[in-house]
């Protein structure tokens, strides 16, 4: 019994690095064999090279981006959640203004980031609020929808014990909301480095996006490759934050298959 | 606790569909009354306005004298419907402490809570969460939820309607326990003419819509009931007179 678990756990895990090893080879071969310039394709140990060169400087720069990404995604969520709790109470406020929130999030974040460098500078604070604007509607969408959709009959059952509005959102539609809220959260956790990278694309002089535009413009493509990789496992170190803090929040639900 | 339940001339329309008319019931204290009728007959609806939560277009509803909404107002009212309505965030002794949190009740809670989860044969299972438990225990849980606040006037819509067979007759049983500890008055709606005419003192058959009052039956058979009763002649002739007086179109 114990032995076939920890058989199953290598397979989980053991395949996918099986895998990645197999790619990373053969990514060499073909960089060595066909002579790539390393400025088009540089080989994964001149990238493996290049983190462990830079260090201090690649780590000092994905702080920057994840503090950015994190702050907007932090503010934005709030902000999403207060606004989803008017528009599940009043229908008004929703006919009015979910037009203009639908419209704002198909505006491309990128079109927007000249704009928010104008206006926020080339800062932090431009970044925070890209990555803020862009994280902002799953959780708006997910949250409205979470707060709505509660169960006729418990609404009765509320109605029947005289429960206050405040009754009726706390013991009900908040913890019905939670598991849309957190599916949202998962999309907009990835979503908001997103935003802080393509903010510092257009305006910065630190962070993972501005590394990424000075080592191609200077051709150092393995310094390229090392910021695309860091913000890689900043991402999905982000997305299991959130996964992890789901768990933990959600222990009621039917243990699901991620 | 329990109270009388003064029912006059009740009629409600909803536009131009009238669903129940002049519907008058006299209930007593402690009564248990089942109430059948074809499905789609206004049922809920009566129930509904008995517990304040609609309003009859005209007619009067007195409860212990007083208007059904200031009733439930006052936590006088208990709602059981055909689903359990269990949170499913909620473990099970905390879904059941729910209408105690909402009323702001928490005399001697503890004790209470150990009391009615022993009635209904829930000891154990405190800490488990709804999707956890069987249909009937779910039943169960949303039985001792009602019961917990001891409400004066118990309204059940279909509550074991949607349970197999087996267990529906165990829930009947241990309902007709915890009726008898507590002391409420009870309105049963259901589709089945056994269990009304199992649990009730009377049976109120309602015709289809418009409903009106068809016809009231006493019915006769000793307390407590118990398995023994199904076998009973005077039960199944009861049955049929029940059956008789129902008009399914």
């Amino acid at each position: 019994m114990h032995k076939s678990k920890i058989k199953n756990y290598l397979i989980d895990f053991g395949t996918p690095v099986a895998f990645f090893i197999g790619a990373c080879g053969l990514w060499e071969a073909v960089v060595r064999l066909f002579h790539i310039r390393p400025y088009m394709l540089p080989a994964p140990t001149a990238v493996f090279k290049e983190i462990i060169n830079q260090n201090f400087t690649l780590l000092e720069h994905t702080r920057v981006t994840m503090t950015e990404a994190v702050l907007g995604f932090l503010i934005a969520n709030t902000l999403a959640f207060a606004v989803a709790t008017l528009f599940a109470h009043s229908s008004f406020l929703e006919k009015g203004l979910y037009p203009y929130a639908i419209a704002l999030k198909t505006t491309p974040i990128v079109a927007l980031a000249p704009l928010l460098v104008l206006w926020f500078g080339t800062d932090i604070r431009s970044k925070v609020v890209a990555a803020g604007l862009i994280s902002f509607f799953p959780v708006l969408v997910n949250a409205t929808r979470g707060l709505r959709t509660v169960d006729e009959e418990a609404l009765d059952l509320f109605e029947s014990l005289n429960a206050s509005k405040w009754q009726v959102f706390r013991f009900l539609r908040f913890p019905n909301s939670l598991p849309y809220i957190f599916s949202a959260l998962k999309v907009s956790s990835s979503l908001s480095i997103v935003g802080a990278i393509v903010g510092e694309f257009v305006g910065a002089n630190q962070g993972l996006g501005y590394l990424i535009l000075i080592s191609s413009y200077h051709l150092e493509t393995a310094s390229m490759f090392a910021a695309i990789v860091a913000a890689a496992i900043g991402g999905v170190a982000f997305f299991a934050l959130v996964s992890l803090i789901e768990r933990r929040v959600l222990v009621w639900q039917e243990p699901s298959e991620e | 606790m329990s109270l009388t339940l003064e029912a006059n001339e009740v009629t409600k329309s909803f536009g131009s569909l009238q669903v129940l008319n002049r519907i008058s019931l006299s209930i007593a204290k402690t009564e248990f009354i089942s109430i059948v009728g074809p499905s789609g007959c206004g049922k809920s609806t009566l129930l509904k306005i008995i517990g304040g939560l609609i309003k009859p277009t005209s007619g009067t509803i007195l409860l212990d004298g007083v208007s059904p909404v200031r009733r439930r107002r006052e936590g006088y009212l208990g709602f059981v419907f055909q689903k359990p309505v269990l949170l499913p965030w909620r473990k099970l002794e905390q879904n059941v402490r729910l209408p105690l949190e909402i009323l702001h009740n928490h005399s001697s809670s503890h004790v209470r809570i150990r009391k009615v989860l022993e009635l209904l044969g829930l000891s154990g299972f405190e800490d488990a969460y709804p999707r956890q438990l069987s249909g009937g225990m779910q039943q169960r849980a949303a039985l001792a939820r009602v019961f917990l606040y001891e409400p004066s006037l118990l309204l059940m819509d279909e509550p074991f309607g949607a349970v197999d067979e087996i267990t529906r007759t165990r829930l009947n049983f241990k309902l007709l326990n915890v009726w008898e500890e507590y002391q409420s008055t009870i309105l049963f709606v259901t589709h089945s003419v056994e269990e009304a005419v199992l649990l009730a003192d009377r049976v109120v058959v309602l015709s289809p819509r418009p409903a009106k009052v068809e016809a009231m039956i006493n019915i006769t058979l000793p307390r407590p009931r118990s398995m023994e009763t199904l076998n009973r002649n005077d039960f199944h002739e009861l049955v049929q007179c029940t059956r008789a007086k129902l008009k399914t179109t």
